[in-house]
């Protein structure tokens, strides 16, 4: 074990080591940056107004379907192309899908580390999981499990709050073999220091509030 | 006056001289050690809950403590949640909705503490724990608190410890009456009587409690605690077959009615109803004592009773029946034990009897009744092999149709090193049996947010047939691996010393790991095709907890008397101490929402639990005048609370997690600490009329969302009248 550590640390340094010579020799290393986005709207609809009191209450025009998003261009990609591998990551209530398997055409992968977006300074080798894994429940089924407790948020039913677990951060493997490391950090409209989600408070959940590290170059370390 | 035996006797000369003069007329009959041993009785409290049989409260191994009927009268108390809150280590906890206060002892749950009336257990824990105000306190004689697992004795539900209230016994003829009123329309009437006629004994007592309740949010519709009036009847007959023979019958009758008056909220919308809650509860226990010989004590008891629970809200709008729920519990226990004394060094007590139970309830999707033996028998050697060295060491074994079979050891030591200074060692294993609730809950939430809870036993079945009517979107944890629910445990040790530092001044101190393992929680098993959760039960939670209590007594002054109390506790997760000691758990600043990791020592620990309570206590004395009072303060540190669905009016309570780690730690937002301030007067005339004033809660310190179970200041007044004729017992 330790041996295959101290192989990989030095193939690491060796890697890096190229990527940086490399990059001066050819002067085209791309800048890395954090980059925040605010409130990315993931299918929010309203409740049915009156609410009922015999049974959940419906949501009104939600489209069910994804917002999709794209590290390399660090914009929402339009839902007519689902079928593109142009998206890496889509949202849609607390759902988070990745473009590959059973969501999408292309072969963007993920995985969840337990860390924060600073002291993630490298991205994993392996273990990136794609959206096709045959299962019973959703913590086996996405690269990204739903479910409160099983991915990245925690669902009090009590509060009906959704919370992003802090200390999750998701790492993806895009279609390039490029990395990108990202951390959610609210799910409600202008991500209030203590929501009160709808419909009993007046916060607007599934709008995302995200940070994210992409690295455009090939390498893992960011 | 009434006759009882005070704890804490300041002998004066006179009476020292009396017990001297006794102890040498017995002497000079009986033998010597007999002589001894009553002289002792005359000077110490017995305590007779940790050991099944009467002990010097001095004498025992192991943490115990005793509330006297002369402090409990000094306090002015009326129900044993008045009492209970007031004694270091102990808090009163409310429950979900308010609905129900428990007593929490080092830092377990109110579900995880034994309270027995004369040794048999209180039922009704319908919510898991008991309601404490159901419990009078006017026919109490002592109340004894053992700390620490007393499993090894009375089985399940004993792993904080033990609370064991003795009522008053016939003791010649007295009687007494006693009205209490104070805020909140809160009237308290109770008289009891007894005689003795030569083998027979009587003793009856009555009370009947009425208070309006209070209202601690009056924006909202509806009273935090809603109007309620009970009455309790305790009766007690004994009769002396013969002087070795002796047959007490005791027997309980309480019932209480609430009239409630809620704003219930479902998906936003508030709806006004109005309703009933009834509560009855009886027992029946006969007690046969006999003794064989010298040496040989024998003591058959029977105790079964009852307890039911019902109530309804109906819509105010159209009178609809809008809530319905009722629940019955039986609980049926012969029981035989004997106590052999080989010599004064070795006595050995062995005892065993069979349980049953039975539950009926709304709450389990139908009136089925549900019922669960347990068998068991258990061995207890109380042996002193130095003068200064006792140990006492037993066990039981418990088997159950359901959870199967549990062994509990218990091993005391106490050692007097100097007659200042006691040290007391004593470890054991306690547990708690799967309660109904957890084994057969059949229970559907259906508004927003809506769930459904299943028991173990029935959550297969049920899970079957909701996915064979395709109503099942996702499992989320294998049904195959439900079931089986096992028995909650946990290991404590307790270590202790008692400190004469100065003449009269006395401190106790002692320290307490407790571990508990198997602990039981829901598990979200599968979501319904409408989005519900389905939970269900496993035994997934490690917890431990630990700390110290100190107590201070020292009489300051002639006829006044200061105590000091203190308790620190850590009562944490171990999975989650585990995890940030491992650097796994972060958090995230809600503001700036940059996320850090957690230190081990910014997890705080479990919810609920204070890391610092204490009390201080002035209790004055002066029998010549018949003046007698009290000051007492209780303080409570800061604690946090977890997700609890809103109050009972409806309001959201904010679990105090507020940095998404799902954990208490030093960042969250906590209940403030608080202290109340509680006072007493009391004058006594011909020691027969006595006149009381008080006020609980001085400062009239509330936390209306948070802290629904503190009314806020409440005076009282009382009078009470007594009488007694001393006459020999035969």
């Amino acid at each position: 074990m330790n041996l295959i550590k101290s192989i990989l640390s030095i193939a690491l340094i060796v890697g890096f080591t190229i990527a940086f010579v490399s990059c001066n020799e050819d002067d085209d290393l791309l800048p890395v940056v954090a980059t925040t986005i605010n409130d990315l709207n993931a299918d929010y609809a309203p409740y049915e107004s009156p609410l009922p009191t015999n049974r959940p209450p419906l949501r009104i025009g939600a489209t069910n379907k994804f917002t999709l998003f794209s590290f390399k261009t660090g914009a929402i990609v339009p839902n007519a192309d689902s079928t593109s591998s142009n998206w890496d990551i889509g949202f849609r209530s607390t759902t988070i899908i990745v473009n590959s398997g059973t969501s999408g055409p292309g072969t963007t992968t993920a995985q969840i580390l337990n860390g924060t977006l600073t002291n993630i300074i490298e991205a994993p080798f392996d273990g990136y999981k794609s959206d096709n894994t045959a299962g019973t429940t959703p913590a086996e089924r996405n690269a990204i499990p739903s479910g409160s407790g099983n991915g990245w948020y925690t669902y009090t039913g009590a509060t009906n709050l959704v919370a992003p677990i802090a200390g999750k951060v998701i790492v993806v493997k895009t279609a390039e073999n490029r990395y990108a490391k990202l951390e959610i950090l609210s799910y409600y409209q202008g991500a209030p220091a203590s929501p009160s989600p709808e419909p009993t408070g007046a916060d607007k959940d599934r709008y995302y509030t995200f940070r994210y590290v992409y690295q455009p170059n090939d390498t893992r370390i960011f | 006056m009434l006759i009882f035996a005070p704890v804490k006797i300041v002998t004066s000369s006179i009476s020292c001289l009396a017990l001297l003069t006794l102890s040498m007329v017995c002497f000079a009959q009986e033998n010597p050690m007999e002589a001894d041993t009553l002289a002792t009785r005359q000077l110490e409290a017995l305590i007779v809950t940790a050991t099944r049989n009467e002990r010097t409260l001095g004498a025992l191994p192991m943490p115990v403590s005793l509330i006297s009927k002369n402090q409990i009268r000094t306090m002015g108390s009326v129900r044993l949640n008045d009492i209970l809150t007031e004694q270091t280590g102990l808090v009163v906890v409310p429950q979900v909705n308010a609905q129900g206060n428990g007593i929490q002892i080092q830092g377990f749950n109110p579900d995880y503490t034994l309270i027995l009336i004369d040794g048999e257990p209180i039922i009704g824990r319908y919510t898991g724990s008991l309601e404490l105000s159901r419990i009078a306190v006017g026919n109490i004689k002592q109340i004894e608190i053992v700390k620490g697992p007393s499993s090894s004795l009375y089985g399940s539900d004993a792993l904080a410890g033990v609370i064991n209230i003795i009522t008053d016994r016939p003791q010649g003829t007295r009687g007494n009456a006693a009205i209490r009123y104070g805020t909140n329309n809160t009237l308290d009437i109770n008289g009891d009587i007894g005689f003795i006629k030569k083998k027979l004994g009587f003793y009856v007592y009555g009370n009947r409690y009425h208070t309006d309740g209070y209202d601690l949010s009056p924006q909202n519709f509806g009273n935090t605690v809603s109007p309620f009036t009970n009455y309790t009847l305790n009766s007690k007959i004994t009769y002396k077959f013969n002087p070795l023979t002796d047959l007490s019958v005791a027997g309980r009758f309480f019932n209480e009615d609430q009239v409630f008056r809620f704003e219930v909220e479902s998906n936003g919308i508030r709806t006004r109803t109005s309703g009933n809650g009834n509560t009855r509860d009886w027992n029946f226990n006969p007690v046969l004592t006999h003794r064989f010989s010298d040496k040989l004590k024998a003591i058959a008891r029977f105790y079964s009773t009852r307890y039911k629970t019902e109530t309804y809200l109906n819509l105010e709008t159209d009178g609809s029946r809008y809530y319905e729920d009722d629940f019955r519990q039986s609980f049926t226990r012969p029981e035989l034990n004997a106590e052999y004394y080989f010599n004064e060094k070795n006595i050995l007590t062995l005892g065993g009897g069979y349980i049953n139970e039975q539950v009926q309830t709304s709450r389990y999707g139908d009136e089925e009744k549900r019922s669960q033996e347990t068998s068991y028998g258990f061995f207890q050697h109380e042996w002193l092999p130095l003068e200064k060295l006792s140990i006492i060491a037993g066990g039981r074994y418990d088997y159950n149709t359901i959870y199967g079979g549990q062994f509990s050891p218990k091993l005391s030591s106490r050692f007097e090193l100097t007659k200042k200074v006691t040290f007391k060692v004593s470890g054991g294993v306690g547990f708690k049996a799967p309660d109904f609730r957890q084994l057969y809950f059949n229970f559907n939430n259906s508004a927003a947010g809506g769930y459904s809870v299943l028991g173990t036993e029935v959550a297969i079945d049920r899970l079957a047939e909701l996915d064979a009517a395709g109503q099942i979107q996702a499992y989320l944890f294998d049904p195959a691996q439900l079931g089986n629910l096992q028995a909650e445990r946990s290991v404590s040790i307790n270590a202790g010393a008692t400190v004469e530092i100065l003449p009269l001044l006395k401190m106790d101190l002692n320290v307490f790991h407790n571990s508990i393992n198997n602990l039981i929680e829901t598990q979200a098993v599968a979501i319904t095709t409408s989005g519900q959760s389905i939970y269900s039960y496993r035994n997934i939670l490690r917890a431990y907890t630990q700390g110290l209590e100190s107590n201070f007594s020292y009489p300051v002054a002639r006829h006044l008397n200061l105590s000091l109390g203190y308790q620190l506790l850590y009562a944490k997760d171990k999975d989650v101490a585990e995890d940030v000691k491992a650097g796994e758990v972060y958090w995230r600043d809600p503001n700036t929402l940059v996320t850090k990791r957690l230190k081990p020592n910014e997890y705080f620990g479990l919810y609920n639990r204070s890391r610092h309570m204490g009390n201080v206590k002035l209790f004055y004395s002066h029998q010549p005048s018949g003046w007698e009072g009290s000051l007492r303060v209780i303080y409570r540190g800061k604690y946090g609370i977890g997700d609890i669905r809103g109050n009972i009016q409806g309001e959201v309570i904010p679990p105090s997690d507020t940095n998404s780690n799902s954990i208490l730690d030093v960042y969250d937002d906590f209940v403030p600490g608080y202290a109340l301030v509680n006072l007493s007067i009391t004058k006594t005339i011909k020691h027969s009329l006595r006149f009381q004033l008080g006020v609980d809660n001085l400062f009239d310190y509330t936390e209306p969302v948070l802290i629904p179970n503190l009314p806020g200041r409440l005076y009282y007044a009382s009078v009470s009248y007594s009488f007694s004729k001393k006459n020999v017992q035969p």
